[in-house]
């Protein structure tokens, strides 16, 4: 089942490349939808056939020898988190190669290239063994190279190699790491359940220089301060559902192969780093949401919200790290909210960078001056903003709440002075969307915006799907949350 | 069942109102959005009715060890009687009085704003407390912006947002502190903590309570929240936004009660907020400004009495202040139509608006807190209980008695006072004279504040006090007459500066419009807070741009030397490689269709064209050494993939 949904896409987007010469931009995108809509069922499959309560931290396991010499297999399985994680995955894809783009005539290829990275995004988050975790690691960046070359704005090619060339010293700094955790087994297993049993390098000297290079390497991606550079520059010139799809679904790579890599596989190291790495997420929480209120460019700020969300998601992991027994509901609970923001930040700035497409293909242009006035001309694409940003400043009955709620009253429990200084971050993203709100669609309309066209029907469509879920996260979180914890409650020993 | 449907039926029903009150054609939009609003907010003022007689709870597991409580009956139900029933005037006066151009959202989130206020009303641990919180918070922001074509409302709304939000971080602190020491984050769990504990719970209690509450230094937020239609204030001042943070002082007061500085802090902020309210509400020439002004320092009083140990006293003083209030607004709202302006120099409209002025001296005597009327009695339980804790505190809210006393005569003059024959000519008529709604509207809240004046009878407050499971404070006997001679002597100043002609409005200019303006807070959180944020954000974006990502450039630009160098060699073994790979599986697909596999063919040689692709794409990236490997090793990835699904 897993296998299938990392191959189809793979598959289709060989078929797309190959067979879709003459398709217009529309046919290739339906084709597209046809596609991702395979891997999302087999998500939905997945989840349904999935075991909350079993003790086993791994299901749905598959197994192929690959370099059996050295310990490398195709070895694939999820846990509650890798689940949640896909499902987001699965969905934001769908949504995004749906969602009009500008394809420059190519719109084969620029399906294809968006099949491959699903591709390459699930098998990450299904991958069970380091090295397969680390080529598609590796392979993410070069679909994402593509996506932001070719179709991206006026100075694609810069920023999209900014991207690749920074985030591949990050994945440099991370395969030393995985390397040196793949080693100090005996015999030799790159297999993550094996790793994770033996803890092996638990009293190890070098253990802590292995810790540092891995977090580095899933820092760059996540990204945290000050690693975030590349993060705006790619985000800007990046086609917007290229953006959903970065901010959505890479980024969390990052995230997750921190709860897979050094919290699972490095617990004694992980602990005695994780008031650091605590400091460093509130830093970007705090840093990230003050650079994106001081920005006037609408792209720009959505994307420095980014290093703020994924901010609460390294703290709640590092809560949840930060000691290896005791107050084992509230790491739970910081993990869980983790997840679960991880999530929720998917679908949310998903959905926001989906609408700034939407606000560029009617204006191109993104500087926030150029804005106001438009509530009554483009009610639909403003609800829908209006809803993403509540959702996106953690309005409860929304998704973004139930993270953010869950990984500070989980933290404050084991670093009570980071959460609390953490939640200043918190107003400030109050601020920061009210305040782009209003400089949207209140006030005084421009002149040359009166005849701005609302939403289409495709659009409608994929941001009322994404927004839709915003909604039921946000109202009846279970489903989500009891995913996420049955992983959570096994990796906190609880 | 009821504890649930309480805040669901109007946040629901609210909603779907300001979704699509906007279809409804203007001519029958008053009448259609009108009746609905009421209808749903009489549906509501029934559950709470049940509330108050049946005692229900529910829940809402959310997964994680959380879970959302609600709980009605007690003291929430008469909460929730008394936010639907003001709400219910309200709502019926503003589908009478505010403008039909947008009348449907206006309503409708009124009636959610109801909805969510009743969530925090039933909120029975501090998840629901906080959810209530800030739904509250954003259903006022989205009705003070209500005008939102005027800049300055959103930017008025988004004040009272933020504001609200920073103190709300308070109850999630309380939250964090609870669970870490419980496991759960109940109501009742709150009275298992002790030491530090509980007092970051406190601490973030208060917090909260003095953001929403706008106490000092909370309060310029109230004045920014006057951007909202006439309605919004009424329903924000009396029962809820503001009474959100007394009521959940009311409700966790008792149990904050071990932490030492609990009491003399709540004292110290709610007694200064009184008295400097006090002073604001004497100097302000803005009729809802003043009334803004008093409101906060009404609350002050309420968290003096939760301070002393009174939290019942609190909140049948937040019961008749509810009421008054509400209509005092509503009367300024008539004021203003008739008027075009909120500038309480140019009102005097006693002879003009004779039924507006009778109901509004009626509320306004209310605010004075002048005997019979229920909210005397309540300001003189305050005072005892006040006194209860150290007699000159009782004498503090004795001076903040009389000062209330002071401007609540001086609205009254200013506003629906009789024509000065040295004062300016009369207005050319005709004045929009408020509709029979709207007048039937002030009249129930008018009403409900003299009902209140039963308090005075011993058996019935009693009863209500042990309904409620409070205690009262037993009064000394210089407390009613000192506190009377102050009332006195605050509304005889005024008036008699009134007879002799020197009840103006404040002069437009020095001292006293900056001390009118909230003593100069705004200002100080201007430049305390607000701008350096701001200049902080954007230096930070500068910084950020300019120095962090300098290291990166810096970096970069050695790579790109040193690909250059490399370059020229490389790039020629890359093009044969690149030239191999694809030069073999062209020759694969010649095995192929020399088999005749023409299906098989076709995909081969596709493959074969998106590897030249990859090929051309390699070549146009002059970037360096690690970059060229890198991407054929990846393109070398996908090709072996190929090959593998190929041959399964």
């Amino acid at each position: 089942m897993l296998t299938t949904a990392i191959l189809v896409p793979l598959l289709g987007a060989v078929a797309v490349a190959v067979l879709g010469r003459r398709w217009s931009d529309g046919v290739a995108r339906a084709v597209g939808v046809g596609v991702t809509i395979v891997p999302l069922a087999l998500v939905v499959a997945a989840w349904a056939a999935f075991d909350r309560s079993s003790p086993e931290l791994f299901q749905l396991v598959t197994e192929v020898d690959w370099i059996p010499t050295l310990g490398v297999g195709y070895r694939v399985g999820v846990d509650g988190i890798a689940l949640a994680v896909a499902g987001v995955t699965a969905v934001v894809f769908t949504a995004a190669v749906a969602h009009p783009a500008e394809t420059r005539g190519i719109a084969h290829q620029y399906v294809a290239w968006f099949l491959f990275l699903e591709s390459a995004s699930l098998g990450l988050f299904f991958a069970l063994d380091l090295v397969l975790f680390y080529v598609f690691f590796d392979l993410s960046l070069v679909g994402m190279y593509f996506l932001v070359s070719r179709w991206g704005h006026d100075d694609a090619e810069r920023a999209a190699l900014k991207f690749f060339l920074y985030t591949f010293l990050g994945s440099l700094s991370l395969l030393v790491g995985i390397i040196a955790l793949g080693l100090s087994m005996d015999p030799i297993t790159f297999d993550m359940r094996a790793i994770i049993d033996a803890q092996p390098l638990a009293a190890a000297g070098h253990a802590m220089v292995v810790l540092v290079l891995v977090l580095v390497g899933l820092g760059i991606k996540t990204p945290v301060v000050p690693f975030h550079t590349w993060l705006p520059a790619a985000h800007v010139e990046a086609p917007a559902t290229a953006s959903a799809v970065l901010a959505g679904v890479l980024l969390k790579m990052g995230t997750f192969g921190l709860i897979r890599i050094p919290y699972a596989m490095m617990r004694e190291t992980f602990a005695d780093a994780a008031v650091v790495v605590g400091i460093v997420a509130v830093i970007s929480i705090l840093y990230g949401a003050l650079v994106a209120l001081g920005q006037g460019d609408l792209k720009r700020r959505i994307a420095y919200t980014s290093v703020n969300h994924m901010g609460y998601v390294v703290l709640g992991v590092a809560a949840a790290g930060s000691v290896l027994t005791g107050d084992e509901a509230a790491r739970g609970l910081a993990l869980t909210g983790a997840t679960v923001q991880m999530v929720a930040h998917g679908l949310i700035t998903g959905a926001l960078f989906l609408l700034t497409g939407s606000i560029w293909r009617r204006t191109h242009d993104f500087d926030l001056d150029h804005y106001g006035g438009l509530l009554a001309t483009v009610p639909l694409l403003a609800g829908a903003t209006i809803l993403a940003s509540f959702a996106s400043l953690g309005l409860p009955g929304l998704a973004g709440f139930v993270g953010e709620f869950q990984i500070f009253v989980g933290t404050f429990a084991v670093l009570p002075v980071l959460a609390g200084i953490g939640l200043l971050g918190i107003v400030i993203t109050a601020a920061l969307f009210l305040q782009l709100l209003q400089r949207l669609f209140l006030g005084e309309l421009p002149e040359d915006l009166a005849t701005m066209p609302d939403l289409d029907p495709v659009e409608r469509t994929t941001l009322a799907g994404l927004l839709a879920l915003v909604v039921l996260i946000g109202v009846a979180p279970r489903f989500l949350v009891d995913t996420a914890n049955a992983a959570a409650s096994i990796l906190v020993g609880g | 069942m009821i504890a649930w449907s309480l805040p669901l039926v109007p946040m629901v029903a609210g909603l779907a109102m300001a979704a699509t009150g906007g279809r409804v054609p203007e001519g029958r939009r008053r009448r259609v959005v009108g009746a609905t609003g009421v209808a749903v907010m009489f549906v509501t003022l029934v559950l709470a009715g049940g509330a108050v007689v049946v005692e229900s709870s529910g829940s809402h597991d959310v997964g994680g060890g959380l879970a959302l409580h609600v709980a009605a009956g007690g003291l929430p139900g008469w909460a929730a009687l008394l936010v639907s029933g003001v709400a219910t005037a309200v709502v019926a006066w503003a589908a009478a009085h505010e403008d039909v151009d947008g009348l449907g959202s206006l309503l409708g989130l009124l009636v959610a704003f109801v909805g969510a206020m009743l969530l925090l009303v039933v909120a029975d641990d501090l998840v629901t407390l906080v959810v209530g919180w800030e739904l509250v918070g954003i259903a006022s922001w989205a009705l003070i912006g209500h005008r939102w074509r005027d800049p300055s409302a959103p930017a008025a709304a988004a004040h009272a947002y933020n504001a609200t939000r920073f103190g709300g971080l308070g109850i999630v602190l309380a939250a964090g502190a609870t669970f870490a020491a419980t496991g759960t984050v109940a109501f009742d769990a709150i009275r298992l903590l002790d030491g530090a504990a509980l007092g970051v719970v406190a601490a973030g209690i208060l917090l909260a309570a003095a953001s929403k509450s706008a106490l000092v230094p909370f309060s310029p937020w109230l004045f920014s929240a006057m951007a909202g239609p006439t309605a919004v204030s009424a329903l924000l001042h009396s029962s809820t936004m503001v009474a959100a943070g007394a009521y959940a002082l009311v409700r966790l007061g008792p149990a904050l009660e071990p932490v030492g500085w609990f009491g003399p802090v709540a004292i110290a902020v709610g007694l200064v907020t009184a008295l400097a309210g006090g002073v604001v509400a004497l100097l302000q020439g803005h009729a809802k400004k003043l009334l803004a002004a008093s409101t906060s320092a009404q609350y002050g009083l309420m968290v003096v009495a939760v301070g002393a140990g009174y939290p019942v006293v609190a909140f049948l003083h937040l019961a008749a202040h509810a009421l008054l209030k509400a209509h005092l607004f509503l009367s300024a709202g008539v004021a203003r139509e008739a008027v075009g302006s909120h500038d309480l120099a140019r009102m005097r409209l006693g002879n003009q608006l004779r039924s507006t002025a009778w109901l509004a001296a009626v509320a306004a005597l209310a605010l004075a807190a002048s005997p019979p009327l229920g909210a005397a009695w309540t300001k003189e339980e305050v005072l005892a209980a006040a006194a209860h804790d150290a007699v000159w505190i009782g004498l503090a809210v004795a001076v903040a008695g009389g000062l209330s006393a002071a401007y609540a005569t001086r609205y009254h003059l200013l506003a629906f006072g009789g024509r000065r024959h040295d004062g300016p000519s009369p207005r050319p008529a005709p004045l929009r004279r408020p509709t029979g709604v709207e007048v039937a509207a002030m009249a129930a809240l008018g009403m409900g504040t003299v009902a209140l004046s039963v308090l005075w009878v011993p058996s019935v407050h009693e009863a209500v006090v042990a309904g409620l499971d409070g205690e009262l404070p037993t009064p000394a006997a210089w407390e009613l007459p000192t506190s009377l001679a102050l009332v006195a002597l605050g509304a005889y100043v005024v008036w008699s500066r009134d007879r002799s002609g020197r009840l103006g409005h404040v002069p437009a200019v020095g001292r006293a419009r900056a001390l009118a303006d909230w003593l100069g807070l705004p200002t100080l959180t201007r430049h305390v807070v607000v701008t350096p944020t701001l200049a902080l954000a954007h230096a930070l974006a500068q910084v950020d741009d300019r120095v962090v990502d300098a290291g990166v450039r810096g970096v970069a630009r050695t790579a790109t030397r040193v690909s250059d160098l490399l370059g020229r060699r490389v790039e020629w073994s890359v093009d044969r490689v690149v030239a191999a790979m694809a030069g073999g599986v062209s020759r694969l697909a010649d095995v192929f269709s020399r088999d005749g596999e023409r299906a098989v063919d076709a995909v081969v040689a596709g493959v074969a064209r998106v590897v030249e692709r990859g090929g051309r794409d390699v070549r146009r990236l002059q970037t360096g050494f690690v970059h060229h490997q890198y991407v054929v090793v990846a393109v070398g990835v996908v090709v072996v993939l190929a090959a593998a699904i190929l041959g399964r």
